[in-house]
């Protein structure tokens, strides 16, 4: 019963709680604007009041983080590959990558709009962009963080590149592969927000610009709270799949 | 079976040249437990990596395999070798890091594991198949380790201070059971060690090897009978010739403390 409790009192829900209350609370107490605290109730409102377009603007949005995030991981973990294995490619092309990200995502957005045009693919790029970068590097890390002498070893076996690199380099590199992933899953929500400002018409980044030119201060927040939920959402759900895939990791 | 003629292996160009191991000559017979003693950094590991075949020798020896001498990297695939870490793959079980060896070479998975199932109670491993490395102790890891390296069925096993990360009594029951399996099998073995005890109780011939540029001092034939019973240690005959080779290392650390002395 006891370390029930313990477990209960240490659990996310129970400070998601706590804060709520204390949220409440002020409100109650110190009866700001809600310009500046909008109650939770005011917001829970609020979000009913457009529940059809928000639903829709969240599906929309999950849809192109989802996909940028696919592209980047997959594109991430090939550059990833190429640049362990050939130190040409990792000289030549590994430092155009690093001057990519050196420009905000903003800067590109026009340039995004006039490749892409004004569709699906246009965020899914920006989502993109801000996250193969993350994969490669994490990618490009793990692989060569292979243990030497287990190598050695694989080699000893008379084993050959393709085997080494399926048997022994892609588990080790594994969790640092994740750990890239954990970091773009965040990055291409910002992207797929960020790319619905220049020019869309359903999404929670789309809601996000209509609401501050309309000054509408507590739509802002139900905003912030999809978005939040949203994120959460992805990241407990690589979280469980990291748990299932790289489960060794508690070893080293 | 194997043999090293006049094995040199130098680092580094001239001047800031190191010699690790210089004019090694040894030879193993078929079926022969070899031990090799020597001081730390005398390049007991670099003449065990060019016989596993990872390292290849400076030109002026040669390395015999079965009569054949062996160019760069044929010794791959040969020689069984086990290094002194375990280093078993965390994400594989005790079942499948056995058999990695096997994988390697082609063997279907399921008759790899059907072979290396047999093998566990052997390697006092009965009813840990399923078992991952962090589960296992550290006596029981290296089982699973030297299981891997006789599973890869090569005329040559290399174990390289297998039982030295081991307390002692955990190291003395591994001792004995290597013996007994040994025993049964009757594998050519090449045992690197600091432990002059275990390398009198195993082999059947101990190698001393000097101080840095490491070469092979004197070969001391072990004539004490077989079984070896774990009081063999305690017979006047086990303690001359540990006395022996004793003085003969004690001679070798000295040089190597002089040798960094003078380094400073």
């Amino acid at each position: 019963m006891n370390a029930q409790l313990q477990r209960a009192l240490r659990s996310p829900a129970l400070a998601f709680v706590g804060l709520a209350l204390v949220w409440e609370l002020c409100v109650h107490a110190f009866a700001p604007s809600p310009r500046y605290l909008p109650a939770l109730s005011a917001i829970a409102q609020d979000a009913w009041s457009v529940w059809p377009q928000l639903m829709r603007g969240f599906g929309r949005t999950l849809l192109e983080t989802v996909l940028g995030f696919a592209m980047g991981a997959v594109f991430g973990c090939l550059c990833g590959t190429v640049f362990t294995y050939s130190r040409w490619m990792e000289r030549s092309v590994f430092p155009l990558f690093v001057v990519s990200q050196t420009v905000p995502v903003v800067a590109f957005g026009a340039l995004i709009v006039i490749w892409f045009g004004n569709s699906l693919l246009a965020k899914v790029m920006t989502a993109f962009f801000l996250t193969f970068f993350p994969v490669t590097v994490n990618t490009l890390r793990g692989l060569k963080s292979c243990d030497p002498q287990r190598m050695a070893l694989m080699k000893s076996f008379g084993a050959n590149r393709f085997t080494m690199f399926f048997k022994l380099a892609v588990p080790s590199a594994l969790p640092q592969v994740m750990v890239g992933l954990r970091v773009a899953i965040g990055l291409s929500l910002i992207g797929s927000v960020v790319g619905e400002w220049f020019g869309e018409t359903v999404g929670l980044g789309v809601m996000l610009m209509e609401a501050m030119n309309a000054d509408l201060v507590v739509r802002l927040w139900v905003v912030m709270f999809a978005c939040g939920l949203m994120g959460a959402l992805l990241y407990g759900l690589l979280t469980f799949v990291e748990r299932r895939l790289v489960w060794w990791r508690s070893e080293s | 079976m194997l043999e090293l003629v006049n094995v040199w292996k130098r680092f580094g160009e001239a001047q800031a040249q190191t010699v690790a191991v210089s004019g090694v000559n040894l030879r193993i017979a078929k079926s022969e437990f070899v031990t090799l003693v020597g001081p730390s950094g005398c390049g007991k590991s670099t003449l065990f990596n060019m016989i596993a075949g990872l390292l290849p020798p400076d030109d002026d020896g040669s390395l015999l395999f079965g009569g054949a001498p062996q160019r760069d990297g044929q010794l791959l695939g040969k020689v069984s070798f086990m290094p002194q870490r375990d280093l078993l793959f965390p994400w594989r079980t005790v079942l499948d890091n056995a058999i990695l060896a096997l994988e390697v070479e082609g063997t279907p998975r399921k008759e790899a594991r059907e072979r290396a199932r047999a093998m566990l109670p052997e390697f006092g491993l009965a009813g840990f198949a399923n078992h991952y490395p962090h589960q296992l102790s550290g006596g029981m890891r290296q089982r699973v380790a030297l299981m891997r390296t006789f599973l890869f069925e090569r005329d040559l096993m290399l174990l390289d201070e297998p039982f030295g990360a081991l307390d002692a009594l955990t190291r003395t029951r591994m001792q004995h059971w290597l013996l007994e399996l040994w025993a049964r099998h009757r594998r050519t073995v090449l045992f690197i060690t600091h432990d002059i005890d275990e390398a009198i109780l195993l082999g059947d011939k101990v190698l001393v090897m000097t101080a840095r540029p490491g070469t092979v001092k004197s070969e001391t034939v072990i004539d004490l009978p077989r079984p070896r019973d774990p009081s063999v240690v305690l017979t006047p005959e086990f303690i001359g010739l540990k006395q022996r080779l004793l003085a003969e290392i004690e001679e070798e650390s000295q040089k190597t403390f002089a040798q960094e002395g003078t380094a400073s």
